[in-house]
């Protein structure tokens, strides 16, 4: 092993040799300066490995042969091991991405950069405060030599501010260090340490110096202007060592020091930390500058860590986990957000569009982003998890709302970037600049982060590796995404075949799970075959498909709590990037997204509520809490935000009409059935039939109804077909809610007899006008008209689509209204059930509206060359159509076994219904779908035969062949009855559909930007106002401490 | 044997019930016409239309669905009549009703109306569509107060199955839900002048000005069959509100003699009020009827 | 009556002179009388620094003849905060000296050193 002090030595000399080299031999002094930090690579991961691997204890290295308290000692342990380890790496490549501006710069700032990384080694590793101040000077002037090299006023200006403000830190450091030598006589570590029963009023002031001036080094909110400053004018690879190895150096020794302060100081790091990171995430919503949105962050994220080490003594053993997860995901993607901010050169956000020119940085940008957001599998959706998991058990329900709530602010810029990038149009002038020596730095961090995030998987408890595989699955689809389309969709179809099938074995007795799994791998399979039809290469679709669907599937397959946020999130994050393809799907997947995790951040405090007072993370223990109205209305809510109940909608309408065609089924028809899967789960939780949360639930039944009515009026007044099926889905799962909120036997059979429903109509038809829509090129019905003789086949199944739909017997349809108008006559839900059965009446308004204005009326003059929609479009079409007949004709074969499912003891034993062979009857009535079918089929066939055979001379007329108010009509345009067809029904019950929920999330968004741009002025710029701030706040938490 | 001995009775009940209709609608034309200080037509026109309707020669289509739509609306219909108890206690009138209850009932009028409205839309015929959105939307609102009134004798009788509800009001008129039960039996007759289509709620088809509706562009046989689902179709929506409402029948004197009375309701009706355009129509049905219908629950829930 | 010895008297004035240099950063305006209040401030904590090791009647911690390295523990003060401020003393020299190297800069990009006109970046 070799004795880490040689990190030092190395370093230190390369240092001095590049600084003595003349200008004609910087090649040689900068392959000397990578030789050091590879060689301090080397020894920090030799270290690491021997803690990991050999289990060695941590080694101390004494120096100047005297053992301390006499002399410096420095440590090397697992931290400290990993930590430079971070550090090192950060700064090869570092380095490497700067080498461009050092050329420019000269020799003396490779110099100045590996002084500074040979600093910040120190301050890890040592254990003497005098040595840490020194080598913390050492490090902040490094520091602001690499800022000097920005040569304008703003980054003098800047520099000064930093300089100032770090000095007025450190002597502050300098002074407390003094005292606490005054009162313990040693300025060892350890050894105050081992003092520390002694301290008392003196030694607490030396201490506090101390420990405040470290917390401050932190650039905590909101007293950190002269860091902002900084971050916003220095060159970006800069900002990335500032951020990843300067503040990981202030972390650690935060870390380090803050066992001198006791309890109290372990408080006040923690709220001092979320103070920070919900502040300074909220100020950062307004912020359009990338690289002070990027400095906002950065402090967020330290924030985040510091309420990690408050809470080390509520974590326990679970400290490294939590700690050095967040931090890995902060450190690798933070720096490779800064490399990428300088590869870009724009002030604005808007200006990254450019990245798309460079598809595997966008990849990348994203992985930086979802890391940030602590999405699965980067290592912080593992740390954020067990810190909230450990905060509930200790009853810190506060402390995750503050963490949910930031985490919710700083979704709100990041997916507002990622969105921008991916969807704003390229500005003009602007280039990647891509040398390999800056792209080697992103791509390295860029694939840590998922090698990290499966390391971390594997220690979280109650995680299984196998849902790791299907991410793996995702990544190798992204690595081959310049195949043919056709290839990867086949691969796809092939994957998802081979997780179903593997995971089929766990749930094969549980009918319920088996239902949703068909729901998902089926519907997952039939808009699969559609994408077929897509000729190219249609990069970055399908590894976000399969994301989507294994995310589907991990819901089913999830053991735990754990496994299925992680499925959920999974979920969440593949069909956001299938939605944001759509052409005008910036703003719209942007809601999506902060809905969802709205919803996501409601669950997870839900399950925090859940699991206070137990130590398991069992799926049963959702909503089962010592508070369990709340729980239960925080878990119902998070799962109300997927299914889009009416207040929560908004977001759905837009994401579902402008994808592409076969997404929107996907996300449709499939993608909402999670939210009801969800709900299941809850109320199964809850203990069925015998649950004590009927005042909720009845809550959650009028919502229910009036989502469904809300749902359906909105969709009979729209003039975009695919908003009226988006809106008509809103409705439907407001049905489902409506259903499953009786919790009795019947309700239930309802419910899932509405969700195979709605999963096969609304497939179904997205399907069929997403084929229309790409034959005709638009959304609008108007605009259509006529198409049957074009798209026969399509007419035929959005017919039958529309008549299950509207619940017209003989299909499918009607046999969930009749356990409806059961379930409500048992529940005595009557007035939510009128409204219901009321907006059962409005779908037939949109489903006339649909098929009348697309296929009837007038053929347009534009649309006479239409061809009929890709053959792949309707395979899927005509199978989902064979399923609904099956499902009609014989209902009996899925609702039998699911009755017996459902009778369960623990679920809901009462079973009202009694199937006598096809008949199905309750107390109050009867109902044999077989019967029906066969009566209205012979019937059917007898009466067209018979008006077939009464008009067999008809003769076929042209389409003008009419004559109306005494006119014959000679252009389509003018003869179409379709736009604003239903006006006189607005004009009757128009004020129900005022958009009010639309409003108050528009103010909410308003006055969130209002106030986060008004709470950022306190970043005056003035040097001096800064250093005002920072002697406030020190004398604010000196008086709330003492 | 007993299938074959089924559809003979099922058979005969629809011409029995095809007859009627037509009579009702010569006896109601004529009523009309003596009320309003006319002669009127003979009460055998509406079998003089049907004949001449089934035998003009001159027709013309639109397309496939054109067919269709009559078949649907004419499949409504029957369909209704096919799944209607018609004589209490009679094995023999009570058709299919063993396969649904009155829910499926509710629910299939909405068959023969959506595929009408395909139908016509295919005419390419604006007015049919307009015709057609404003049936739609007035619909809505007059389901409304039937939806309550079903509810609220479901809470009573505690069944949805037609037989049963005509068996809980035998032995008098005092067992009749007219009585029983008068709230949800206004809500439900109010509906029944919607569902008839007479003034007040008659803008749909709107039959005095220029053609305007769904039949707009039918003609010839199409029209035929429109004329005969009409026909059975008052006959046996009257039957339906008779079942719920007024007793049922025990045999098919009561049964002509209600039906009629029924029937007559929304003539009458008719008779004295003017027309709602269909926004009026729909606000108006949305305020009262339905409040009648909530009380109709209320009163149950007390 | 205790008067104050010299010790005390010695970090009262370090601290005097510590919060004087507080005082004149935050309401000088010239940057140059910024840089000279940092230094006061640097100067108050070494004096406090100092004034810590303090012993009274002791000699400075330097082993020569005066001071054989067998009597330290009697005769002399605490080395260890003389030490410090030995550094720190070295560490403030490089600190003000990059200051002056940005003020400098300052003054020759803008020709002014009013800390108030400094503030284009913000928010």
């Amino acid at each position: 092993m070799v004795n880490p002090i040689y990190i030092v030595v190395a370093l230190l000399g390369s240092a001095f040799l590049s600084g003595l080299s003349k200008q004609h031999s910087s090649a040689a002094a900068s392959w000397l300066a990578y030789g050091a930090l590879l060689f301090s690579v080397v020894v920090s991961a030799t270290w690491l490995g021997a803690f990991i691997f050999n289990g060695i204890p941590a080694a101390e290295i004494f120096t100047a042969g005297v053992n301390p308290p006499f002399s410096i000692n420095l440590r090397m342990g697992l931290e400290e091991a990993f930590l430079t380890l971070a550090i090192n790496l950060a700064g090869m490549a570092g380095l490497s991405y700067l080498s461009r501006d050092f050329s420019i710069w000269g020799q003396k700032a490779t110099t100045i950069f590996l002084v500074l990384i040979m600093s910040v080694n120190v301050v890890v590793m040592t254990r003497d405060l005098f040595n840490l101040f020194v080598f913390s000077e050492v490090g902040s002037i490094a520091m602001v030599g690499l800022i000097f090299t920005r040569r304008d006023t703003d980054g003098y200006s800047a520099g000064f501010k930093y300089l100032i403000a770090v000095s007025v830190i450190s002597a502050l450091l300098l002074l407390g260090i003094g005292f606490v030598y005054y009162n313990t006589g040693s300025l060892n570590v350890d050894t105050i340490l081992s003092q520390s029963s002694l301290v008392n009023g003196s030694l607490a002031v030396a201490l506090f110096l101390v420990l405040i001036s470290l917390v401050l080094e932190l650039k905590v909110f909101p007293v950190n202007g002269w860091a902002l400053d900084v971050y916003q004018t220095v060159n970006p690879g800069i900002g990335s060592v500032i951020s990843g190895v300067v503040g990981t150096g202030s972390l650690y020794v935060l870390y380090k020091m803050l066992p001198l302060g006791g309890a109290l100081w372990y408080e006040i790091v923690l709220i001092v930390g979320l103070v920070t990171f919900v502040g300074s995430n909220f100020v950062a919503i307004s912020q359009k500058n990338v690289n002070r949105l990027l400095g906002y962050s950065s402090v967020a994220q330290a924030g985040l860590l510091m309420v990690a080490l408050g809470a080390a003594p509520l974590v326990g053993q679970h400290f490294l986990l939590i700690a050095g997860g967040v931090f890995l995901s902060q450190f690798l993607a933070k720096s490779g957000l800064f490399w990428l901010a300088g590869m870009i050169n724009s002030a604005d956000t808007a200006g990254w569009a450019v990245l798309r020119q460079k598809p595997v940085l966008l990849v990348l940008f994203g992985f930086f982003v979802l890391a940030l957001a602590g999405f699965p599998p980067f290592p912080s959706f593992f740390g954020k998890w067990q810190l909230v998991i450990d905060l509930a058990h200790n009853g810190q329900f506060a402390v995750i709302a503050a963490l949910l709530i930031g985490s919710l602010f700083e979704a709100v810029y990041l997916f507002r970037w990622l969105g921008e990038a991916i969807k704003l149009p390229v500005a003009e002038g602007l280039t990647l600049q891509t040398p390999l020596s800056r792209l080697w730095p992103v791509l390295l961090f860029g694939i840590l982060l998922p090698v990290g995030g499966y390391l971390f998987s594997r220690l979280t408890p109650g995680f299984d590796g196998f849902l790791m595989v299907s991410v793996a699955f995702a990544l190798a689809l992204m690595l081959l995404d310049y195949l043919p389309a056709w290839i990867k969709n086949s691969l796809t179809i092939a994957g998802l075949l081979l997780y179903a099938s593997l995971v089929y074995p766990l749930i094969e007795g549980d009918l319920i799970r088996v239902v949703f799994a068909v729901i998902f791998v089926g519907g997952g399979l039939l808009t699969l075959i559609a994408g077929y039809s897509v000729k190219g290469k249609r990069m970055g679709f399908f590894p976000f498909a399969i994301l989507m669907y294994a995310g589907l599937i991990g819901l089913i397959e999830a053991q735990n709590l754990l496994q299925f946020l992680f499925a959920w999130e999974l979920m969440t994050l593949g069909s956001y990037i299938l939605i944001i393809r759509g052409k005008k799907s910036m703003l719209h997947a942007l809601n999506y997204m902060l809905f969802s995790l709205g919803g996501a951040y409601m669950i997870m405090m839900g399950i925090s509520l859940s699991v206070f007072g137990t130590q398991g993370l069992d799926l049963a223990l959702m909503g089962t809490s010592y508070w369990p109205v709340w729980s239960v209305a925080l878990l119902a809510l998070g799962f109300l935000t997927k299914t889009a109940a009416l207040g929560l909608h908004i977001w759905l309408p837009g994401a579902h009409a402008e994808a592409e065609s076969d997404v929107s089924p996907m996300v449709s028809g499939i993608l909402l059935k999670a939210g009801a899967f969800g709900l299941v789960l809850l109320f199964l939780a809850i203990g069925g039939e015998a649950n004590s949360q009927q005042p909720l639930l009845y809550a959650l039944g009028w919502l229910g109804a009036l989502t469904a009515l809300g749902g359906n009026l909105m969709a009979a007044f729209q003039e975009d077909a695919k908003k009226l099926l988006a809106y008509s889905s809103v409705a439907n799962l407001g049905y489902i809610l409506f259903a499953f909120a009786f919790m009795t036997h019947i309700g239930w059979i309802a419910g899932f007899t509405y969700s195979i429903n709605h999963f096969l109509f609304k497939t179904l038809l997205f399907l069929a006008i997403g084929g229309v829509v790409l034959r005709t090129g638009t959304h609008n019905m108007y605009e259509m008209g006529g198409l049957i003789k074009r798209v026969p086949w399509s007419f035929i199944t959005v017919l039958i689509g529309i008549i299950t739909l509207a619940g017209i017997p003989p299909l499918s349809g009607f046999s969930g209204k009749w356990l409806f108008y059961h379930a409500v006559i048992a529940k005595g839900w009557y007035f939510q059930g009128t409204m219901v059965f009321f907006a059962g009446t409005i779908a037939f308004l949109y489903c006339f509206k649909l098929i009348y204005s697309i296929f009837l009326g007038q053929e347009k003059d534009h649309l006479r060359k239409v061809k009929e929609v890709p053959v792949w479009y309707i395979v899927p079409q005509v199978l989902l159509v064979l399923a609904i007949m099956v499902f009609s004709y014989r209902p009996d074969l899925i609702l039998v076994p699911l009755g017996h499912t459902l009778a369960a003891a623990n679920y809901f034993p009462t079973d009202p219904i009694t199937w006598n062979g096809l008949t199905a009857s309750t107390t109050a009535g009867y109902w044999n779908a077989s019967q029906i079918m066969m009566v209205i089929g012979v019937m059917f066939v007898i009466l067209l035969g018979w008006l077939l055979f009464m008009s067999r001379k008809a003769q076929k007329v042209k389409q003008f062949n009419i004559v109306f108010a005494a006119e014959r009509p000679f252009r389509p345009e003018t003869t179409h009855y379709s736009y604003n067809m239903f006006r006189h029904y607005h004009r009757a019950v128009g004020f129900l559909v005022a958009p009010v929920a639309t409003r108050f999330w528009n103010g909410v968004d308003a006055v969130m930007h209002d106030v986060a741009h008004s709470a950022k002025k306190i970043y005056s710029g003035n040097g001096q106002t800064y250093i005002v701030h920072l002697l406030a706040y020190v004398v604010i938490i000196y008086l709330l401490m003492f | 044997m007993e299938i074959v001995t089924k559809l003979g009775f099922v058979l005969l009940g629809l011409v029995i019930i095809l007859n009627w209709g037509l009579i009702m609608a010569g006896i109601i034309r004529k009523i009309i016409a003596r009320a309003s200080m006319r002669r009127g037509i003979s009460i055998t026109q509406p079998y003089i239309n049907l004949f001449k309707n089934y035998s003009i020669r001159s027709q013309i289509t639109h397309g496939v669905m054109f067919y269709l739509g009559p078949v649907f609306r004419l499949s409504g219909g029957v369909g209704i009549f096919l799944f209607m108890p018609l004589i209490f206690g009679s094995e023999n009138w009570s058709n299919f009703s063993f396969a649904g209850d009155l829910v499926l009932i509710v629910y299939f009028m909405f068959f023969g109306m959506l595929g009408m409205a395909l139908g016509a839309g295919e005419g390419g015929h604006p007015y049919s569509a307009i015709g057609i959105s404003r049936g739609l939307a007035q619909f809505t609102a007059i389901e409304l107060p039937l939806t309550l009134a079903i509810i609220s004798i479901a809470i009573q009788y505690k069944t949805l199955s037609i037989t049963e509800i005509v068996a809980a009001q035998q032995g008098g008129i005092q067992n009749w839900t007219l009585v029983t039960n008068p709230l949800a039996t206004l809500a439900a007759m109010i509906s029944f002048l919607g569902a008839m289509g007479h003034a007040p709620f008659n803008v749909v088809m709107a039959p005095q000005e220029n053609p305007i509706g769904p039949p707009t562009e039918y003609h010839g046989t199409f029209l035929g069959v429109l004329q005969t689902n009409r026909a059975i179709l008052h006959v046996i929506e009257a039957v339906l509100w008779m079942n719920l409402f007024f007793g049922g029948a025990t045999n098919w004197i009561e049964l002509i003699l209600k039906s009629f009375f029924i029937y007559f309701w929304s003539v009458f009706v008719g008779m004295v009020f003017p027309r709602f355009r269909v926004d009026q129509s729909i606000s108006w049905l949305l305020k009262l009827p339905t409040l009648i219908g909530i009380l109709a629950i209320v009163i149950f829930l007390l | 009556m205790n008067y104050p010895s010299l010790g005390q008297i010695a970090m009262a004035a370090g601290m005097m002179l510590f919060m004087l240099g507080l005082w004149g950063i935050i309401t000088r305006k010239n940057i140059l009388r910024i840089i000279i209040s940092f230094t006061l401030l640097d100067a108050g904590i070494n004096i406090v620094l100092v004034s810590i090791g303090f012993l009274r009647n002791r000699t400075a911690p330097i082993v020569d003849q005066a001071l054989p390295a067998t009597q330290t523990l009697e005769k002399a003060v605490d080395p260890v905060p003389q030490a410090l401020v030995l550094t720190a003393i070295v560490i403030g020299l490089g600190i003000t000296a990059l200051m002056l190297a940005y003020a400098l800069q300052l003054y020759r990009k803008t020709g002014s050193l009013d800390i108030n006109k400094f503030n284009s970046l913000k928010w």
